[in-house]
């Protein structure tokens, strides 16, 4: 007893924390397990009948590890592009064509020491990132990815989505005073009087198009923008001219401009100007707490493109209407046969794709034309997989066609980015409130008249 | 701004708890840590009503050199400024008595080290008048077709800067290949990149070489395309032009009170060009435009260098087309004594007039030297033209000036 005692005494906070912690997370392990045996049909039963909240959980833990990654992509993009743009080679070292470079800054960040200044308040210094990435993270929730692949489909998803949005501001501001720095102090207001101002015409510019669509429903603005059924019958061609940004031009172009500022996005990145204001509200922090407010800038411009490709771009829905092809042998009509596909058509495919670069190029050994042939039959078989994979399954198709719109929007944002010098902040608050207000209520107005005349003259209900 | 200082049992490290320290680890001193000495520190370093200190440089990420300025700001408008300067000062003036007339150009030669051929250019001038030399023709050119090669240089790393303040990221890298060509054919000619200490009194230290000549070819079949690509996307670019038109305004009057030389001048419309108004060297033989404009302001100041760059490849070919035959230095005694007296030698930089008052008294040192540097009367413009504008604009109006620090310091 004495022994754990004077243990205990040398073990350091944390070292008590996992002392207590891991066998009782073991308890618990085995608990669980013990009880799964024994219980396991209510269990089940309970997590049927409660599907919705089942569900929600999953979706937000997948959705909270999909973050990250689709940071990083973003953070690799940007420097590659940028990195082009002005006429460097950009990363190149850390994997193929320098692809795991933001991978290893994310662990970096990691690694490194967490600082807290001297007199800066430590609670509020520290859930400032906390506060910022959240935000970013449960807005993620109500976007709809593809046919199906959402989290969270309710009738305020946009509502919420800008309820959500508009409290990283909060965070901003947490972690610019609490830095006890003036550079910080001067990003966080710029960022409250920033996103306080620019909230406005992005949430009035999209009002008129909640009067088109009659629902603040994300999934049935979407849906509303390709080929659906409803109670009136069947609606949309399939065509790109369905889409909201060729029924509200003026709306896509405020909200497009307002969300580059929502995101702190140049030429709007006022709050994180490094020739002026260091940076910013970010200016004390170090360590995973910089990292959160970085990946949440990420994360940031990944769901304003999301949820201008939602809105106006149509969504999932394809540019045309894809022609349904059959597929043109079922797998399953082969039978044992089956088998012989599996176990040949690799090893055939390959010795086929590797034979023309030993044939017909003296210099490459045997060896080396394989591994090309291997290489080439993964490429193809991909290549294969993906189409059956477009064909078949909705989703596939959707996802296909929501990520190739939102990283076009991304890149539409890195490369003005890699263009635009930095707006003054009296030209932006005067940009925000003598252009784009004024804009955004005459598209509301126009739009709301339209739809008045509209029904008038189809007799309908005023 | 007051901050209640903790108690003796307060002082503990907010990292480790454990820590206790003796004093508070934070020294938050006043700006400047002594009382006020003259009646403007006082009344400077006394806040007002929702005023505050901030502090930018000398590790500001970007005020060009180690330039420390304290602003107090009213919210984000800037009501008066102290600049702090000296963190580079090297003594260059006192080094250059103790050095006989050769060693003094390779001291003055990291001054403006932007654009160090015109270091030299002053002094080594001013020291030919002192020896009466003449200066071989074809050193004379050579002297004119690296110097504007370097004023080149000088002028794409300042739209570079200039754009970076105003938050744009690429037209620095896109003015650095510029810069990088015309430094890869300085060195080739001179043997270094950045400090060249090439002029000679009496010529200069090397005759033109093929690698010079096949680089400079090579980069002048394209420089005026690649002057126009690199300022197309500065100069059309609306956000750019909206922030730096009507951007710290000079009129003539304050200009010509204020010293201004150079670009900084011309930009007020005062056509002040010392190769045209005290033509020396070449110069006179040379057809080129004093490029004028009337605003004053930072584009304007900008517009006007991107011009003066047009001029400076127009000089350039008609050095090449005129280049005489002949020796590249006068004959001297290796060991010079020039006669007592004091000379006046200046010539146009990029930054404006670059001067150097030379005192000898009979030795091989000159007993004193003299640098009349331009950043420095123009870093003295901030001043009178930061109050009013905003914390984002400091940067871009020191910016849209031009100063090197390394100049101002000495």
């Amino acid at each position: 007893m004495t022994a754990l005692a004077r243990t205990w005494d040398h073990l350091t906070l944390p070292g008590k924390a996992l002392f207590i912690l891991i066998p009782l997370l073991a308890l618990l392990t085995t608990g669980l397990i013990v009880v799964i045996a024994l219980f396991g049909k209510q269990i089940l039963d309970i997590l049927i009948f409660n599907l919705p909240i089942v569900r929600f959980v999953f979706a937000a833990t997948v959705l909270l590890l999909l973050a990250p990654p689709i940071a990083f992509v973003i953070i690799y993009m940007e420097m590659k592009i940028i990195a082009l743009m002005n006429l460097r080679i950009g990363p190149d070292r850390v994997g193929p064509w320098g692809t795991l470079l933001s991978t290893i800054h994310g662990l970096k960040v990691l690694m490194k020491e967490d600082f807290t200044p001297t007199r800066a308040d430590p609670v509020v210094f520290t859930w400032a990132p906390v506060v910022v990435f959240a935000t970013m993270a449960l807005s993620v929730l109500v976007i709809p990815f593809a046919p199906g692949l959402f989290a969270q489909d309710f009738n305020l998803a946009l509502l919420y989505f800008f309820a959500i949005g508009g409290l990283t501001v909060v965070g901003l501001l947490m972690g610019g005073w609490a830095s006890f720095n003036k550079y910080s102090l001067l990003g966080g207001l710029r960022s409250a009087a920033q996103i306080v101002s620019y909230e406005i015409p992005l949430t009035l510019s999209v009002v008129g198009l909640v009067i088109l669509a009659g629902t603040m429903s994300l999934n049935h603005i979407v849906q509303q923008q390709g080929v659906y059924v409803d109670a009136t019958g069947s609606h949309g061609s399939g065509w790109f001219l369905d889409w909201y940004v060729f029924r509200q031009p003026l709306a896509f172009l405020i909200f497009a401009i307002a969300a580059t500022a929502e995101a702190n996005r140049t030429p709007f990145d006022l709050t994180e100007a490094d020739s002026e204001i260091v940076a910013g509200f970010a200016t004390e922090y170090s360590g995973m707490r910089f990292g959160f407010f970085f990946f949440a800038e990420y994360i940031g411009v990944f769901i304003i493109s999301a949820l201008t490709t939602v809105l106006f771009l149509g969504g999932w829905n394809a540019p045309f209407p894809f022609p349904r092809i059959s597929w043109l042998v079922d797998p399953g009509s082969l039978g044992i046969g089956l088998l012989f596909v599996v176990a040949l058509v690799p090893l055939l495919g390959t010795l086929l794709l590797a034979a023309p670069f030993y044939l017909f190029r003296s210099q490459t050994r045997w060896w080396v034309a394989l591994i090309i042939g291997f290489v080439l039959f993964n490429v193809v078989a991909g290549g294969l997989f993906g189409l059956w994979a477009y064909i078949n399954f909705d989703w596939v198709a959707g996802l296909f066609w929501f990520l190739g719109k939102t990283f076009t929007l991304v890149f539409v944002f890195v490369w003005m980015r890699g263009t635009l010098p930095r707006v003054r902040i009296d030209q932006l608050m005067g940009f925000a409130w003598k252009w784009l207000l004024p804009a955004s209520l005459l598209n509301l107005f126009v739009t709301a008249l339209g739809v008045l005349v509209a029904d008038a003259l189809r007799g309908g209900p005023a | 701004m007051t901050t209640p200082t903790p108690t003796a049992s307060e002082h503990r490290s907010t990292d480790d708890p454990r820590i206790t320290l003796d004093e508070g680890v934070g020294v938050f001193e006043p700006i400047p840590p002594y009382p006020p000495r003259t009646e403007r520190e006082a009344e400077f370093y006394t806040l007002g009503d929702g005023e505050m200190f901030i502090n930018m440089g000398p590790q500001h990420p970007s005020t060009h050199g180690v330039l420390r300025v304290v602003l107090k700001l009213d919210g984000e408008k800037v009501v008066d400024l102290d600049p702090v300067l000296g963190y580079l000062h090297r003594g260059v003036e006192k080094l250059c008595e103790n050095a006989d007339y050769h060693q003094t150009i390779s001291q003055v030669d990291p001054l403006e080290y932007i654009s160090s051929l015109f270091c030299e250019w002053a002094p080594v001038t001013a020291y030919e008048k002192l020896l009466d030399v003449e200066v071989p023709r074809r050193a004379e050119y050579i002297r004119v077709l690296s110097g504007e090669l370097n004023r080149i240089s000088s002028h794409a790393l300042f739209m570079g800067w200039f754009a970076l303040d105003l938050g744009g990221l690429t037209p620095i890298l896109w003015s650095f290949i510029e810069r990088d060509e015309i430094v890869e054919m300085l060195a080739a000619l001179t043997g270094q990149r950045m400090l060249f200490n090439y002029f000679r009194i009496g010529g200069v230290n090397g005759d033109l070489n093929h690698e010079f000549l096949s680089r400079l070819g090579d980069w002048m079949s394209r420089a005026v395309g690649q002057v126009e690509a690199n300022t197309k996307l500065l100069n059309e670019n609306e956000i750019f032009v909206r922030r730096a038109s009507g951007l710290g305004v000079v009129d003539q009057e304050t200009a010509i009170r204020l010293c201004m030389t150079g670009a900084n001048l011309r930009a007020t419309g005062i056509p002040f060009d010392l190769r045209r108004t005290h033509p020396y060297s070449i110069y006179p033989e040379l057809e080129f435009d004093i490029p004028t404009r009337s605003e004053g302001d930072s584009l304007a100041r900008y517009l006007l260098r991107m011009e003066e760059v047009k001029q400076s490849l127009r000089i350039i070919d008609q050095c090449l087309d005129k280049m005489p035959d002949g020796p590249i230095m006068a004959k001297l005694p290796r060991l010079l004594r020039p006669r007592p007296g004091r000379a006046w030698a200046a010539v146009e930089g990029p930054r404006g007039v670059y001067g150097a008052y030379a005192i000898s008294d009979g030795t091989d040192q000159p007993f004193r030297l003299k640098i009349h540097d331009p950043s420095f009367i123009h870093l003295q413009a901030v001043g009178a033209l930061l109050p009013g504008n905003l914390l984002a604009d400091t940067m871009a109006i020191m910016a849209s000036l031009d100063p090197v620090m390394g100049g101002v310091d000495k």
